[in-house]
């Protein structure tokens, strides 16, 4: 697998830093000083991993990511977002980047980061369609891993189908850590959680990187869902 | 010489009774005596002469008929003719005697009943060419008149009749006369005593009266009562409207003499009062006019004085007068007292410019009048007065507007200050009010601050971005060392310089951005500094820039080298350059979106050196400011952003500043075309 990276950020010693960083877990780094060189740095080399600054000037990372996503819609953008700064990371999110940092950027975050999007580009691969679902306990467990978008609307449904099949007492949705969910993959999860309540059906989280749960909070999704620890498959 | 002034000084100091008295006593005994003179005179020579008349009546008649008598040598006929003659009727009493002398002297008859005193027969001849001879002889004691009349024959004389009148029935008459004459005299003496005497008094008893009243108000008694005349009982004063409110005007009494052409009164004046009379009667009108007039007077001024003393007394400012001759206080009211910090008494006499030392041009001022004023004025050293400076009025006083005054302890305090001359006491002299605005410039530095504290609060997001990059790159690099020493790798020398360039450096920026942080938050210092106006524009721009970058706004800096310093504060002057800056970036985004294509998006910042001061101009390409908003963007609270997108505080703190340092803001704008501010600063002294 080639360890192409590339990074886009206006600020020269943050890509300095960067490329420092990076080397030292052994990808070949490519950096842009802004979009537009990022964008021809993009479809010049076509790395599998981007990282973007979203606070830009000319062309801001939001820009960037849709370009990107309109020459290579699989390819998995990371947006390197501000402190807290939860809108633009869901706006991300909705134009299909796959996962977003904080500043500063912490090892633990980067690494974890990478790594999701590593096994993400395995699961594309992969190509593996239908998400498993599972008996444990009283409960219906389904696992959804790699990008959760808008093109799992149909396995999604047919998994949910076959969990109430099973006619178990609770269902659980069990997010993988590499699991990514984009924009329309949260409005359809929030489609199908709010169709669920309405049916009556306990259903629980569980799972889910860090990250993605405060996007879940944010969006709402953690309302529709029983409160409990998570993580836990079963009580 | 000397008896004739002493007994006319004596003269002078009688009382008037007795003045009038005597004088009158004088001229009537003079005028009497003078008549009894006359008189007497006229009355005994007429008596006398028709006496003599008759006498001489008789003697002829005798002479006459007893000339036969003593042809025929018939002496007792003769003797019959003059004892008839004496003893008729009242003749008895006049005729003393008659006889009759023959020729050679000797006496025929006579009626004599004594006998003939021998030297009477010769006591009056009658010359050979007289008809008759009067004479006054004495007989026994007697004065007699004796009338001789000769006895003629035709031409022949031949005896001699002699009438002798008594004198004494003459002097009984006229010593009647005298009597008479005296009687009346004094009866007219008497009356005249009583009458000199009551006109007398009628004059002297209201004039002693009027005199013993103005002693009284001479010593300020006001409050005897005035009713000399006793027929009074309808004149009450204090009916007048005038009397009891001393606003409204009298007509008697606030007319000046030289103005009306007539004197005009109230139609029943309640007041004044002019009786018909004699010259006492008005005498007292008028005294007693004069009187009621010093009462209103002395009321009106007694309560303008009260009211005026009030004022300053209890006025809420300090209030002093100070003479202009050595800047001594004259006077001092007790909120000066208060505000300085002194007590009254170390007040005055105090020199004035112990505690405000700008004023000591305006008593030269005030007395060259008003055209020196406005020549003078600007050079009064009112310390942050603006370019103004200090304005003289009309009215030939001074206003300094935020002048520095020390209270008691050297401490210093702001105020304004107003100085108008006048006259105290026949000195020349200032009244000064001073207005302590101490807490006004405390309530403008904290609306600054509040200003302040809301640019602060724009700033924040850009401030959040502006730390996070170099907290990123440090982190980063620190991260990267961590790496290394887990995987127990060293690092490549290069890589290791970079990241401990980096990170110091990356801390330094932070740091800075901080600084400039904290001293915009700081609240000024009251004393102004020698600022190069690049160095808060470079602050400023450290923080926004990168935002605005974002925003795709451009910056186009053309900072002047080797400015002029200009007395100022650092972050004051912040706060100016934030607030404009802001300003052309809201009017750029109504003129132009951030992404639009192909938008003028650019701020113009330029400093350059101008008549020994700086200009400052920030030009923005955004929206423009039209002509009618131009006049009213400088005032408080006017905005023309959207509720809650401005309280419209910004250029009228920014106005404000750049007065308070003596500077002139000026804007150019086109609607469409953009605007440009252009501040000038003046050279610090």
């Amino acid at each position: 697998m080639d360890r192409k990276i590339l990074v886009i950020d206006d600020e020269q010693p943050t890509l300095n830093m960067f490329r420092l960083l990076l080397s030292a877990y052994g990808y070949d780094i490519l950096t842009a000083a802004n979009g537009a060189e990022g964008l021809e740095a993009f479809a010049r080399e076509r790395p599998h991993v981007v990282l973007t600054d979203i606070k830009m000037p000319v062309m801001d990372g939001i820009e960037v990511l849709r370009r990107i996503k309109d020459l290579d819609p699989h390819a998995e953008v990371i947006v390197i977002t501000g402190h807290g700064d939860m809108d633009l990371a869901i706006r991300a999110l909705n134009l299909d980047a796959t996962d977003f940092i904080n500043k500063p950027v912490q090892r633990a975050a980067l690494s974890q980061a990478l790594a999701r999007a590593e096994e993400r580009i395995a699961i594309a691969r992969s190509r593996a369609e239908d998400i498993p679902v599972t008996e444990v306990g009283d409960a219906a467990v389904l696992t959804l891993r790699g990008s959760v978008s808008a093109r799992s609307e149909p396995m999604l449904l047919r998994a949910f189908e076959s969990a109430r099949a099973l006619g178990a007492a609770r269902l659980v949705l069990h997010f993988e850590e590499n699991a990514s969910v984009s924009g329309a993959g949260l409005a359809l999860l929030t489609r199908l959680l709010s169709d669920a309540r309405e049916r009556g059906e306990r259903v629980r989280i569980a799972g889910l990187s860090e990250n993605f749960r405060k996007v879940f909070d944010m969006v709402g999704i953690s309302r529709l869902v029983e409160s409990g620890a998570p993580g836990e498959l079963a009580e | 010489m000397s008896f004739m002034r002493q007994s006319l000084m004596r003269y002078g100091s009688l009382s008037l009774k007795n003045k009038i008295f005597g004088s009158i006593l004088a001229v009537v005994l003079l005028i009497s005596v003078a008549i009894a003179f006359v008189a007497r005179y006229i009355l005994v020579s007429s008596l006398t002469s028709e006496l003599e008349m008759r006498g001489s009546a008789v003697a002829h008649s005798i002479a006459e008929r007893g000339g036969t008598f003593m042809l025929d040598k018939n002496y007792p006929q003769l003797l019959s003719l003059i004892f008839d003659e004496a003893r008729l009727h009242e003749r008895k009493h006049l005729i003393s005697y008659i006889f009759i002398t023959d020729q050679g002297g000797e006496v025929l008859a006579h009626t004599l009943v004594r006998p003939f005193p021998s030297e009477l027969r010769l006591a009056n001849q009658v010359p050979l060419s007289e008809n008759r001879s009067l004479r006054l002889v004495a007989v026994e004691g007697q004065s007699i008149h004796d009338i001789a009349v000769p006895i003629k024959e035709g031409l022949y004389r031949i005896g001699t009749v002699h009438v002798g009148l008594s004198k004494s029935h003459i002097d009984s008459l006229i010593s009647k006369l005298r009597l008479t004459f005296l009687g009346f005299i004094s009866a007219i003496i008497g009356i005249i005593f009583f009458l000199s005497n009551r006109i007398t008094q009628y004059i002297t008893r209201p004039i002693s009266k009027l005199t013993r009243i103005s002693d009284e108000l001479s010593r300020g008694n006001f409050d005897i009562t005035l009713d000399f005349q006793e027929e009074d009982q309808n004149w009450r004063p204090t009916e007048c409207p005038a009397y009891v409110n001393t606003e409204m005007p009298c007509w008697h009494f606030d007319q000046s003499a030289r103005q009306a052409a007539t004197h005009r009164t109230c139609k029943n004046c309640v007041f004044y009062r002019k009786r018909q009379g004699d010259e006492v009667v008005q005498l007292g009108d008028s005294f007693r006019n004069m009187v009621w007039s010093i009462k209103l007077y002395r009321r009106r001024l007694r309560e303008s004085e009260e009211k005026y003393r009030s004022l300053f007394d209890s006025g809420p400012d300090p209030v002093f007068v100070v003479d202009c001759a050595d800047f001594r206080i004259a006077d001092a009211n007790p909120r000066a007292v208060e505000l300085y910090g002194y007590e009254k008494d170390e007040l005055l006499g105090m020199s004035y410019l112990d505690l405000g030392p700008e004023n000591r041009a305006d008593c030269m001022l005030s007395r060259e009048g008003a055209p020196e004023f406005m020549a003078g004025a600007s050079g009064s050293g009112a310390e942050g007065g603006g370019v103004e400076g200090a304005q003289a009025e009309v009215t030939g006083c001074l206003y300094h507007p935020k002048v520095l005054h020390y209270k008691k302890g050297a401490r210093p305090f702001y105020v304004n200050v107003h100085a108008c001359p006048i006259s105290y006491r026949g000195r020349h002299a200032i009244i000064i009010a001073v207005t302590d605005i101490t807490e006004m410039i405390e309530k403008d530095a904290q609306v600054i601050q509040a200003g302040k504290m809301k640019s602060l609060g724009e700033m924040s997001a850009g401030i959040a971005h502006e730390l996070n990059q170099p907290l990123n790159a440090i982190k980063m690099g620190s991260e990267y060392l961590a790496i290394l020493d887990e995987q127990g790798r060293a690092a490549e020398p290069g890589a290791f310089r970079e990241v401990v360039r980096e990170i110091s450096g990356q801390v330094d920026r932070a740091a800075e951005i901080i600084n400039t942080l904290r001293s915009f938050g700081r609240k000024a210092e009251m004393l102004k500094e020698h600022v190069d106006v690049n160095k808060p524009i470079r602050s400023v721009l450290t923080i926004v820039r990168r935002q605005f970058e974002l925003d795709n706004i451009r910056f186009d800096l053309k900072l002047g080298e080797g400015l002029p310093p200009i007395l100022a504060h650092d972050n004051r002057l912040q706060q100016v350059v934030f607030n404009l800056l802001t300003n052309a970036r809201d009017a750029i985004n109504e003129a132009s979106g951030a992404a639009d294509e192909g938008a003028r998006r650019l701020i113009a910042v330029r400093t350059l050196p101008e008549n020994g001061g700086v200009a400052v101009e920030v030009e923005d390409s955004g929206v423009g400011i039209p002509e009618d908003v131009r006049d009213k963007i400088f005032e408080p609270f006017f905005t023309t952003k959207e509720t809650g997108q401005g309280m419209g505080l910004g250029l009228a703190i920014t106005y404000g500043i750049v007065r308070d340092y003596g500077g002139s803001i000026r804007i150019d704008s086109e609607p469409g075309r953009g605007a440009r501010i252009r501040l000038l600063f003046p050279q610090a002294l």
